[in-house]
């Protein structure tokens, strides 16, 4: 078991003028034991990435370093990593002990008997003892699922990569092997990269978060500071569902003046000090609809149960707000909101850059009860043996 | 009466009663695509296959328990009108033999030696063929390999070539002066008998018969190589696997139906070898050590008219292929993929 850090990695496929840059200069140093997400849009490298962790591409400039170990000429097989596939990658022609003990049969010594018993001992932490007897297409998808996480597991490798595993399944799948998996992995305590474009997942399971977008590396840091700390309009947008509020708005002194008649006065104007326009930024949950605030119109309301999602037209822009269930304005009708400043995100219209981010001082409850994160509860429980 | 009247009232007039008429009979017949129509599209299919492929399949089966003595004379059926006669004569004059055909076969040692031949070009040449075209196709599939398609045409270039043409060819350069030898003796080693040993004769045949088909069976097999998800080949990388590993475990089950219906095609094709030995025994090869079953059954029934026995032959050769091609399926083709 080791951290792992890039250094400089850059890739390009093809070369000369067909070059096209993958990953750009990406420094990344994941620790020991981390659960460290790849989260971004499709495009945006954070595969790529993870096969050049893995071995599977070679890096056209830069370091990858295991612990101490500079491994950026060594093949993937040599490299002590498990990688579970988007697809799972299962062997078609194997069963599934087969396929589990593989990587045992031929990167150790062991006897058959040995690696037998360790691949049943994975599948049952799995719950898949019964299936070992099965090819792979006799599996559902949550059964080849878990298959691969056994092949993985069973080698007890440096590290975990893991590119998208969970998209395959079903909503409600998805949503409990995300548990088993942060489960497993606080267990076997193995570093582990994972690749997602879906923010919700890479929020709720990393220990911390890569945001990338365009072959570079915009954020790392926890969900709470990626969420609530963007260093770009970019993160911003990406991180929080739904996604943030962001308009222009033109600066008069501490006068913010946005579309449809939006005003606001900055009690601290210092972000904003010579320049002409900002963008605004405003989460939808930290809109308050009140009766004397900034008016706009309301278009659809789709109600979430504990909550709802009320989407609206500010001017000629489109505005969501996160509202209490109680409240139900009706389409075409005019609703007033209102915001803390402490809440309010500016960027830089040029650069995208954080001016002013959160600053509230507290996690939002509503954040805190959806993005419970396993490790808090574990602690909470622990506690609460003690 | 009131019902009776509404009814009577309504009587439908004689088209209408026409019109219902026509359209249940229509309901009742078969309706054109679904019924006879579809079978006259397909009779002239049919026909042909009947007439120049289930017929013989059938006749030979029938003639195969027959000697046969002279083309038929007798009167099937004859048609006179006076204008024009016609009289349909039977095909052959046959005489009723019962199993003597097949007991024959087993004291026929020209039989033995052309079974013997085949087994041979068969057990030295699928092997060496499917094996290099394996090769060829593992390496074309390489990643770093330039000219790729320049590859695939050159190789895959020796199924278009004509049967005589290149068997010619093939004689002439494995002549005791001809190019091979001239090279061979020029590089200090022996030449080779390559048309007048038997051994060698056979070895000239199988190298024809690979030289034409390794290119075909090439193309299937990388086919086959290109539709093996590159992802396994990835995870077996990270389980530690090497090139050879990954050949065994992963290209190798993988290509398995693709394999085994290129041995069974291979060994059925090399059953039924023919123009390569009787041009190259036409060029002065013995002809005991390379003739072919179907070259035997060719000579027994237009060379020498015994098409009872050809006939027998035929279907002791369709029982050999059908029992090894079974075979090879029951080994290879258990289900997994």
């Amino acid at each position: 078991m080791s951290g792992i850090t890039l250094d400089t990695v850059r890739k390009e496929f093809g070369s000369g003028e067909e070059a096209v840059l993958a990953v750009e200069d990406v420094d990344l140093e994941i620790e020991d034991g981390e659960f460290l997400v790849l989260v971004g849009p499709s495009g945006c490298g954070k595969t790529t990435t993870l096969r050049c962790i893995a071995g599977l591409e070679d890096v056209t400039s830069g370091r990858i370093l295991f612990g101490d170990r500079d491994v950026t000429e060594f093949r993937a097989r040599e490299r002590d990593v498990a990688m579970v596939f988007q697809n799972y990658a299962l062997y078609p022609h194997m069963d599934v002990r087969d396929n589990i003990g593989f990587g045992l049969k031929l990167s150790t010594q062991q006897s058959a008997a040995e690696i037998d018993q360790q691949v049943e001992d994975v599948a049952a932490m799995l719950g898949i003892e019964d299936l070992l007897d099965d090819k792979p297409k006799e599996l559902s998808g949550g059964q080849q699922q878990r298959v691969a996480l056994g092949r993985a597991i069973v080698r007890d490798p440096a590290a975990f990569l893991m590119d998208e595993p969970l998209s395959n399944l079903d909503a409600k799948l998805r949503s409990q092997m995300r548990t088993e998996l942060q489960t497993l992995q606080h267990d076997l305590d193995v570093t582990t990269v994972y690749v997602t474009h879906d923010q919700t997942e890479a929020m709720a399971m990393g220990d911390r978060i890569a945001v990338m977008n365009d072959g570079r590396l915009q954020q790392v840091g926890t969900a709470e500071e990626v969420y609530r700390s963007p260093v770009n309009e970019f993160v911003a947008d990406f991180i929080g569902s739904p996604s943030i509020n962001v308009f222009d708005a033109t600066v008069d002194g501490s006068r913010l003046d946005g579309p449809g008649g939006f005003t606001y006065h900055l009690s601290d104007a210092s972000p904003v000090e010579d320049l002409d326009t900002v963008r605004v930024g405003i989460r939808p949950e930290d809109i308050t609809l009140v009766d004397d605030g900034i008016p706009m119109v309301a278009n659809v309301l789709e109600p979430m149960g504990n909550e709802n999602f009320l989407y609206t037209t500010l001017g000629d822009h489109d505005i969501t707000a996160r509202i209490d269930p109680t409240k139900r304005p009706q389409p075409d009708e005019t609703v007033e909101f209102a915001f803390e400043e402490s809440a309010l995100y500016l960027f830089d219209p040029d650069t995208g850059d954080a001016l002013k981010t959160k600053d509230d001082g507290e996690i939002p409850d509503r954040g805190a009860d959806t993005d419970a994160r396993p490790s808090e509860t574990d602690e909470a429980l622990e506690e609460a043996i003690e | 009466m009131a019902t009776r009247d509404s009814l009577s009232g309504t009587e439908p007039s004689l088209r209408d009663r026409l019109r219902f008429a026509r359209q249940s009979v229509g309901e009742r017949l078969p309706t054109p695509g679904e019924g006879i129509v579809g079978y006259l599209f397909l009779l002239p299919a049919f026909l042909l296959f009947g007439i120049f492929l289930a017929f013989p399949i059938v006749y030979t089966f029938y003639l195969s328990f027959f000697r046969f003595e002279g083309v038929g004379n007798d009167t099937l059926l004859w048609i006179d009108t006076g204008f024009f006669s016609y009289r349909l004569t039977s095909i052959a004059d046959l005489r009723f033999i019962g199993l003597e055909n097949y007991i024959a076969m087993f004291s026929d040692t020209l039989f033995h030696q052309a079974l013997f031949n085949t087994t041979f070009i068969l057990v030295v040449q699928v092997p060496l063929m499917v094996a290099l075209a394996l090769l060829f196709a593992v390496a074309l599939d390489a990643s770093f390999v330039r000219l790729r398609g320049v590859f695939r045409t050159v190789l895959a270039l020796p199924v278009s070539a004509n049967l005589v043409a290149y068997s010619t060819v093939f004689l002439l350069m494995m002549q005791d002066a001809g190019l091979i030898n001239y090279v061979l003796t020029s590089i200090g080693l022996p030449a080779i008998p390559w048309l007048t040993s038997s051994f060698w004769s056979r070895m000239t045949i199988v190298g024809a018969v690979t030289w034409r088909w390794t290119g075909y069976n090439m193309i299937i097999l990388l086919a086959g190589l290109q539709n093996i998800p590159q992802q396994l080949y990835e995870a077996a990388e990270i389980d530690g696997a090497t090139r050879i590993q990954k050949f065994r475990y992963v290209t190798v089950p993988q290509l398995r139906p693709v394999l085994l219906f290129v041995f069974v095609t291979s060994t059925i094709g090399t059953f039924k070898l023919f123009s390569e030995p009787v041009i190259i025994n036409g060029g002065g090869a013995p002809l005991d050590s390379t003739i072919t079953i179907v070259q035997y059954i060719y000579q027994t029934a237009f060379i020498d008219f015994r098409l009872g026995y050809a006939s027998a032959l035929t279907y002791v050769l369709i029982g050999v292929v059908s029992v090894l091609s079974a075979i090879q399926l029951n080994v290879g083709g258990e289900s997994d993929a």
